[in-house]
């Protein structure tokens, strides 16, 4: 089998057929050109909390952020960068860390503000803040000089040279060819330009959206979105009724659905020098643990076991995909027995509040560790104290969920290992893996998984549900719902 | 350079020219009985005594074509003698004691709007050296041929009758274009060149000859227009003053095209969207701002300051190339084509005074007289996003049942228009179905709906 690197354009086209995007996975489709107008109203499992893109971390305020925010560069249907406030994509100067950016003079947030290089460097700036910590610093660690803010001792990263007003050069501290996917992630979005305008955030109200009609990539096809909250038999009654033209959630709501992929990740992260000689055992019980089970029986969605760190739909077939059980899960059958001991506490399991497939491996952990003798407590915690407490170690074992945004494997390595192991774990999980693909990438991902005392476990991805009149309710290039291809059979006509 | 079109087009479609009275031979029909009598020459060594033998693929064309010969022959000094449908012409110009037996036969060239005929000349007499041998001919045969543009009048005699059973017409590929295919406009681009496909993809204008072949593009610019989020193009082949093609894509400044020896050259900016260009002058609309949807704006000027005539948006806008009772057909959002006469209003006016309309309409669709009925029928895709595609004909009028369902069809078709490719005189519609590329990209199937016999076999 050749492990020679594919081309840029290649790597593209297997990421699109892995996130079944390529163009034979579409099923063919009665030409109806999209319509303008109209209201899409949208059931989520919750309604979103958090406007800010650099702070989205959930379904639903992730979604919020590709409404409101906008991205730097686009993904298209085939998952090809493509400009988005940026005028080009961006290629690597001879060094190879070295990024111009050229932003579209043209583009404007939705109150007519022109963007500028200005507003690159803050959004790059704010992933690395310390003030409130963002769980995207992942996505500007390769800058250099994102330590120093990181540290509190810069407000910007000395690796980012405002050229104009409208470039900027931007130098990598190590060799990251897939830098330009970073710029396509919600998290270095530039707030107030995105596709729709949201109105302010009110607990418990539905959120309301219009339409951007300044947006660079042209308006976007609805007039407006709605967005409110319900659980799948809620979401189910309201598309029966009519009262919302579709549902986004874990769960099917109706009959025409559609599982968007499985990028969402639930990973175990082992804290070796604390359980000390109590480690071994957990390992086991986390080797032992029946991943394919838990996919099936446990984790909402559509899920999958997850052989390394990355998601199975962002590598193109190899040795995970051969070897479901690959190193990054120890089998039982290969880990050395546990003899039973006792500690003396409890070992703590440490999950985010509301991740539902991180609590329920947990549990399941839970279960193994006192068969083999160990005591657990699960402790579920807000998710900004989950990755404070995670990365300085204050836990035995902490399991999380993260739902990768770059489609790239060194990118989404990265994601999971800063959500357990810090600014520390994502640089080791870039230098790990960049430049990396396919069965190369799924090598290295195992090894990085042993490297840092991580257990994949699962991936899952949310279901997209729609009524008989809304449209484009699927996976974009991200592998997400675009929200500005949204639209209504018969626009604003009905 | 702007063009002034407003002043100079005015649409007519409503004014239909008096029929002349006909001809008691159609023109082109007497064109090639001359071009093959003058094939033949005068008669050989005074063997003046022609049997005459016409067969043609359709059969209403060989009485006129013999009548035509008939009186060309005879107008050389021959005496001519039509054998009518006998199985043995060349035993029966013996039997008759016929010095030449002229074989004829003709028809219409397929993609070209031709008639062409071809006659084997066979010596009928007996010679004196082959007494022995009966059925011995006297000197070789020889083949002479002869071809004629093909006028109305023959074409409405040309053309074949449908076999007994056979659908109502056909689908086939015609070509297939890179990119997703936006608009398409069927035409003759240059004098006498014969009809032409173009084709509208994002950033590009295509030219294909009437066979599929793509003899012409360029790539088009959109000036610094922002872009919009889902690319439409309006396109038509008419006359528009420096040019016969005229373009625009949603959101950005049309431009009009002249085609000269197989180059396109932008030679004015045009600031309303062509939306067709049928016998009786060109028809402008505009797409609303920000959008790939068109506004409810019919005009003979292109002129951005018409009124539109409903709040309404359309898909698009299609037009029957030879008019007719139903000379446009506009479809809504709600893909509700609304059919309008030549004068602009709802034909047939529909019940209550409603417009008439056809529900569910996919937004791949065109305005063609398959059948030469003088009456447009209704070219279209599935309305129905979530089932494979489909081609339907429908008769145009609210409820009638489909004339021909073809599916399921590959791909998505989104665009269509209408005109007479395969050269029998009557129209046939393309269809642009976008298929997704391994690899990613898209392609565009165009797909032949005709009702030409020819065509099927």
């Amino acid at each position: 089998m050749s492990r020679g690197r594919p081309s840029p354009r290649r790597r593209a086209a297997l990421a699109a057929a892995v996130l079944g995007l390529a163009a034979a996975a579409i099923p063919a489709r009665a030409g109806v050109r999209p319509a303008y107008g109209g209201t899409v109203r949208l059931a989520l499992p919750a309604l979103p909390r958090e406007a800010d893109p650099a702070l989205a971390s959930e379904g639903p305020d992730l979604f919020l952020a590709r409404a409101t925010a906008g991205l730097l560069l686009e993904l298209d249907p085939g998952g090809r960068l493509a400009p988005g406030l940026l005028a080009e994509v961006p290629s690597p100067e001879a060094d190879g860390r070295t990024f111009r950016l050229r932003l579209d003079p043209a583009a404007r947030t939705a109150s007519g503000e022109p963007v500028l290089a200005a507003d690159v460097v803050r959004a790059l700036s704010r992933v690395l803040s310390r003030s409130s910590p963002s769980p995207h610093a992942w996505a500007a660690l390769a800058v250099a000089g994102a330590e120093a803010v990181l540290d509190g001792r810069a407000a910007q990263p000395g690796g980012i040279q405002i050229l104009s007003e409208h470039e900027l050069l931007v130098t990598l501290s190590m060799p990251l060819p897939e830098f330009p996917y970073l710029l396509a992630t919600p998290a270095v979005a530039i707030p107030g330009a995105g596709p729709f305008v949201a109105a302010p955030l009110e607990a418990g109200r539905p959120v309301s959206l219009s339409a951007n009609t300044l947006h660079p990539r042209g308006r976007p096809l609805a007039d407006r979105l709605v967005l409110s909250a319900a659980d799948a038999r809620g979401a189910a009654r309201l598309l029966e009724r009519g009262e919302v033209d579709g549902a986004l959630g874990p769960d099917a709501a109706g009959d025409r659905v559609r599982p968007l992929p499985t990028l969402t990740v639930t990973v175990a992260a082992v804290n070796g020098a604390r359980l000390g000689s109590s480690a071994a055992a957990v390992r086991a019980a986390l080797g032992a643990l029946d991943r394919a089970a838990l996919a099936r029986r446990f984790a909402r969605g559509a899920a999958v076991p997850l052989p390394t760190l990355v998601p199975q739909a962002l590598l193109s077939g190899g040795a995970a995909a051969a070897a479901p059980a690959a190193d990054g899960a120890r089998p039982a059958a290969s880990a050395p027995p546990a003899p039973p001991i006792e500690p003396p506490r409890p070992l703590r399991l440490l999950v985010p509040e509301g991740a539902s497939d991180a609590r329920a491996a947990a549990e399941r952990l839970q279960v193994l560790l006192f068969d083999r003798g160990l005591r657990a407590a699960l402790e579920a915690v807000p998710r900004a104290a989950f990755a404070a407490r995670a990365a300085a170690g204050d836990c035995d074992v902490a399991v999380a969920s993260v739902t990768v945004l770059a489609p790239r494997p060194a990118l989404a390595a990265a994601q999971v290992a800063h959500a357990l192991r810090g600014a520390a774990g994502a640089r080791r999980a870039l230098a790990a893996l960049a430049g990396k693909d396919g069965p190369e990438a799924a090598d290295a991902a195992a090894a990085l998984g042993r490297e840092l005392d991580l257990f994949p476990l699962v991936a899952s991805g949310a279901r997209a549900s729609s009524g008989p009149r809304l449209l484009g309710l699927a996976a974009g290039g991200a592998g997400a719902v675009d929200p500005s291809g949204l639209w209504l059979l018969g626009g604003g006509a009905q | 350079m702007r063009l002034a079109l407003a002043s100079a087009v005015v649409l007519s479609i409503a004014t239909a020219a008096p029929a002349a009275p006909a001809p008691a031979t159609p023109p082109s029909l007497s064109q090639l009985a001359e071009s093959l009598a003058s094939a033949l020459g005068p008669p050989l060594d005074g063997r003046r005594d022609v049997a005459l033998a016409v067969e043609t693929r359709a059969r209403p064309l060989a009485p006129p074509l013999e009548a035509a010969l008939a009186s060309a022959l005879a107008a050389r000094g021959y005496a001519v003698t039509p054998l009518g449908g006998g199985a043995e012409p060349e035993a029966a110009a013996r039997a008759g004691g016929h010095d030449w037996l002229l074989r004829v036969q003709a028809g219409l060239v397929p993609g070209r709007r031709e008639l062409a005929a071809v006659a084997e000349v066979v010596p009928a007499w007996t010679s004196f050296f082959l007494q022995r041998r009966p059925g011995a001919r006297a000197i070789p045969p020889r083949v002479i041929e002869a071809t004629a543009a093909a006028d109305a009048g023959t074409l409405a005699l040309a053309r074949e009758g449908r076999p007994a059973g056979a659908p109502f017409a056909g689908v086939r590929p015609f070509a297939r274009v890179p990119g997703r295919v936006l608009a398409i406009a069927i035409g003759e681009l240059e004098a006498g060149a014969g009809p032409s496909v173009a084709v509208a993809t994002p950033g590009a204008l295509s030219v294909l000859s009437g066979g599929g072949e793509r003899s012409a593009e360029i790539a088009l610019d959109r000036g610094g227009a922002p872009p919009v989020r889902a690319p439409a193009a309006a396109l038509a082949i008419g006359d528009f003053g420096g040019g016969r093609l005229a373009h625009q894509e949603a959101g950005a400044r049309g431009s009009v095209f002249s085609l000269s020896r197989g180059r396109l050259e932008r030679v004015a900016s045009l600031d309303a969207a062509p939306l067709c260009a049928p016998a009786a002058g060109p028809l402008f609309g505009a797409f609303a701002p920000g959008t790939s949807l068109l506004e409810d704006r019919l005009s003979p000027l292109a002129d951005p300051a018409a009124a539109p005539r409903s709040a309404s948006r359309l898909y698009g806008v299609a037009c029957a190339p030879r008019g007719g009772p139903i000379a446009l057909a506009l479809l809504r959002v709600d893909l509700r084509l609304e059919l309008l006469g030549p004068d602009l209003v709802p034909s047939p006016a529909g019940p209550g005074g409603q417009p008439a309309a056809i529900d569910g309409v996919g937004s791949g669709f065109a305005l063609a007289d398959l059948d030469g009925d003088g009456v447009a029928e209704v070219v279209a895709s599935s309305p129905d996003p979530s089932s494979p595609d489909r081609i339907r004909v429908l008769a145009p009028r609210p409820g009638a049942p489909a004339i021909l369902d073809v599916g399921p069809v590959a791909g998505a078709i989104l665009s269509g228009a209408a005109g007479d490719l395969t050269g029998d005189g009557v129209d046939d519609a393309l269809l642009g179905a976008v298929l997704p590329l391994e690899g990613g990209g898209e392609a565009t199937e165009l797909l032949l709906v005709t009702a030409d016999p020819r065509e099927a076999r």
